[in-house]
């Protein structure tokens, strides 16, 4: 028997008063109970009470959610708006297809009425962007590139389809051919660089 | 009345040859042991094999068989929903698909969903909502299919039982499991967990009549109930309680095999 | 199904209401809404039957045809029902939007009448193997206005009361061929006794109670709803737990019982009414759709 308990949904766990809910638990009539199948993790952090989770093999399968930094890939522009496909929640791929929208108001923080679209991105870019909404029924997941941090990361240029270098917030270069492409570039932090 | 165009059909109206077999079908006595030794008027179901994670390309599967009764089912997502007109956004959906192959039974079945299907499909669907946790999973659906492989009787329990643990299995955060349990009244004796024949199969007394019941066994819900034929209100009560202590007796064999899948999946994570 | 939006404020005020025993409408938790029932509403029917329960209206329609019995019960003819969700009801059932909600309510009235009691399918039988009469039961759903099940089951019960199957002899000629021959008298007809026809009882669970008979409003409020098929000496013919939501054991104990009681009082009436419009014939007021 190994010492790390297993549980399935529904199992109880503790009282609340011995433990703070972490991940994949949920609280009922005073108690914790699981939520998942999985194992049984307690972590002591400082003095405060344990936090209590259950954790499975594979990370659970997150949805992207408002506030949170996606990476995707842009489908196709319009005037108005880009379209994208989210591939990352932080640093988690997702196994489905989720549809996002970088709208023409979101895609800088200033001067907003001066966006063009085909001057920030193209299809084919790799995009760092915000959630700022779920959406309703009618749209995708609407996204952000409105702070210095979000925007192209990656981008091939036209004439060689080769890898292009940021020289400014709004220009990337191409390394062969040195024709400089207009894009809304992200100043990559490093804590996003492992995404 | 829906034509399938993609396969070749048999005739029109074909029948099985059992129909014209002209000695009198076995009608399973209404007292005494039943036919495969399991004691009438007991809790006694049949032992279940259950094993998760069949099906590899499904974020989670389970398959079950009690007696000749066997399951597949396996999920999906979740995804990205696919019908944007429902109301709520905030949860997420569940959806659900019951079918039976067509050799499952006695009688082939059609491949086109029927309604009796479509009634199966809705009854899994109300009985699983309940214990799974929609609201963390917004703007996305849940998909859960199961394919009757061999119909022995008591479909529907233990569809609802395989499917709440093909969603466990797939790190769906649910509130508790669901088990299914099925009893069948006839007269004044019931069998629980029944067979097809007895099932099908009636005596000619007058109250009769079967009842599934979905119970949520760590919260003491009832999910989903469902019953059919002729029962006294007091038959009917007893017969619940008949089916929820069945699906107590089921509760361990379920545990077990999703505890064999987590550690089969990973060994335990280091202490810390 | 046609559903409304509730706001918290009036979620508590109707929970509220419902604890003490007093709803809305003036109602207690047992209660019914105003229910009319006519029979003989449409003539190109056998039997038909309308029913309207509070802003709830449901139109049935029976024609009786002959047809080949079931393989597997020959001696026997059946029934078949058909639910259909008219977008007059609701625009949601425009189109097939409303085929989901039919074929869930003709799948419960199949498991309903799923049992040798409630009709004498027996006597539908014209000739084993060979000829039977098969009913169709065709219901139109008017208006929604909650509680479907119970106006549905109350005008199926109603329809089948009215009901009246021309009388049919077998003849059998020298060759032994049989011809089935209809009786030329058009007012000898049979028949069919609907005293064992079970009603649809519906309880909805709103809070730590259960209602009779909701509302949209208060279906609204309710997460899970029961329904019970009674006949008037009080057998469940069927139960089924409807909506998302789960309910404890006790709570299903509490409401077969109110259901059963709720039924059983619900029959008596209901007949009475149906022998006393028969017995009106010819001179009764026809009331019709605006009534």
């Amino acid at each position: 028997m190994s010492p790390t308990r297993l549980c399935v949904p529904g199992d109880k766990l503790c009282s609340v008063e011995d433990c703070i809910l972490g991940t994949g638990v949920y609280l009922r009539h005073g108690y914790i109970y699981s939520s998942l199948a999985g194992y049984v993790l307690k972590k002591n952090e400082g003095e405060q009470l344990p936090v209590i989770s259950v954790v499975r093999e594979t990370e659970v399968q997150l949805l992207p959610d408002v506030g949170a930094i996606v990476t995707c890939k842009v489908t196709s522009i319009n005037s108005r708006f880009a379209k994208v496909h989210i591939l990352y929640v932080g640093s988690t791929p997702l196994k489905d297809l989720f549809r996002g929208t970088i709208r023409k108001e979101d895609v800088r923080a200033t001067e907003k009425d001066k966006v063009e679209m085909h001057r920030s991105f193209r299809p084919g870019d790799i995009v760092l962007a915000k959630v700022i909404s779920l959406g309703d029924v009618q749209s995708n997941y609407l996204l952000t590139t409105a702070e210095n941090e979000l925007g192209v990361v990656v981008a091939h240029s036209d004439a060689a389809r080769a890898q292009m270098v940021p020289i400014s917030w709004c220009e990337m270069q191409c390394p062969q051919t040195h024709t400089k492409e207009f894009r809304k570039v992200a100043r990559v932090q490093p804590e996003y660089l492992e995404a | 009345m829906p034509t399938d165009t993609k396969r070749v059909r048999g005739p029109e109206v074909s029948q099985s040859p059992s129909l014209f077999d002209c000695r009198p079908s076995v009608v399973p006595p209404s007292h005494g042991a039943r036919a495969d030794g399991r004691q009438r008027d007991q809790v006694d179901v049949r032992p279940v094999f259950v094993r998760c994670g069949l099906v590899s390309q499904a974020k989670g599967s389970a398959y079950i068989e009690a007696g000749d009764t066997k399951l597949l089912c396996s999920v999906y997502g979740p995804r990205e929903t696919e019908r944007k007109d429902e109301t709520d956004m905030k949860c997420g959906r569940l959806t659900t698909d019951m079918r039976f192959a067509p050799f499952s039974c006695p009688e082939r079945g059609s491949w086109i969903q029927g309604s009796q299907d479509k009634n199966f499909s809705l009854m899994l669907q109300e009985s699983l909502q309940p214990a799974l946790c929609l609201h963390k999973y917004p703007r996305s659906q849940i998909e859960v299919n199961v394919m009757v492989l061999e119909n022995s009787g008591s479909v529907q329990a233990h569809a609802i039982t395989c499917a709440s643990l093909a969603l466990a299995d797939a790190g769906i955060e649910m509130y508790d499991l669901v088990l299914g349990c099925s009893i069948r009244q006839d007269g004044s004796s019931y069998v629980v967990d029944p067979t097809y024949s007895e099932e099908s199969n009636w005596s000619s007394s007058e109250h009769q009549g079967g009842l599934t019941v979905a119970f949520l066994p760590s919260l003491n819900q009832v999910s989903g109930l469902q019953s059919d034929g002729e029962m006294a209100e007091e038959t009917l009560t007893a017969g619940i309680r008949t089916c929820i202590e069945g699906c107590y007796k089921l509760y361990p064999v379920i545990q077990q095999a999703l505890v064999k899948a987590v550690r089969r999946a990973q060994p335990p994570p280091p202490e810390s | 199904m046609a559903t409304v939006k509730v706001s918290e404020a009036e979620k508590v005020y109707i929970l509220h209401g419902i604890r003490d025993d007093l709803r809305v409408d003036g109602r207690s938790c047992e209660d019914y809404r105003h229910m009319e029932v006519e029979t003989d509403v449409v003539s190109n029917t056998d039997g038909s039957a309308r029913v309207s329960l509070g802003h709830t209206a449901v139109l049935v329609g029976i024609k009786a045809e002959i047809g080949k019995p079931r393989p597997l019960v020959p001696d026997e003819g059946y029934l078949e029902f058909f639910v259909d969700c008219s977008a007059n009801a609701t625009p949601e059932f425009e189109g097939r939007g409303g085929e989901e909600l039919g074929i869930e309510l003709s799948n419960t009235l199949y498991r309903v009448f799923n049992n040798k009691n409630s009709i004498d399918l027996k006597g539908l039988c014209i000739s084993a193997g060979e000829h039977c009469w098969v009913l169709y039961v065709d219901v139109l759903l008017l208006q929604c206005d909650g509680n479907l099940y119970d106006a549905i089951s109350v005008a199926i019960k109603a329809a089948l009361f009215n009901t009246k199957i021309p009388r049919v002899h077998m003849s059998s000629d020298d060759e032994g061929g049989k011809e089935v021959e209809l009786s030329d008298d058009p007012f000898d007809c049979v028949r069919l006794s609907v005293e064992n026809v079970p009603c649809i009882v519906t309880l909805c669970k709103v809070g730590h109670r259960h209602v009779v008979d909701a509302t949209l409003q208060e279906k609204a409020c309710s997460v899970a709803s029961l329904i019970i098929a009674v006949t008037h000496r009080g057998t469940v013919t069927c139960v089924k737990k409807v909506g998302g939501g789960s309910l404890d054991p006790e709570s299903i104990f509490e409401m077969t019982e109110a259901g059963k009681r709720v039924g059983k009082a619900l029959h008596a009436p209901l007949m009475k009414l149906l022998q006393q419009e028969e017995s009106l014939g010819k001179k009764r007021e026809k009331v019709g759709f605006l009534g």
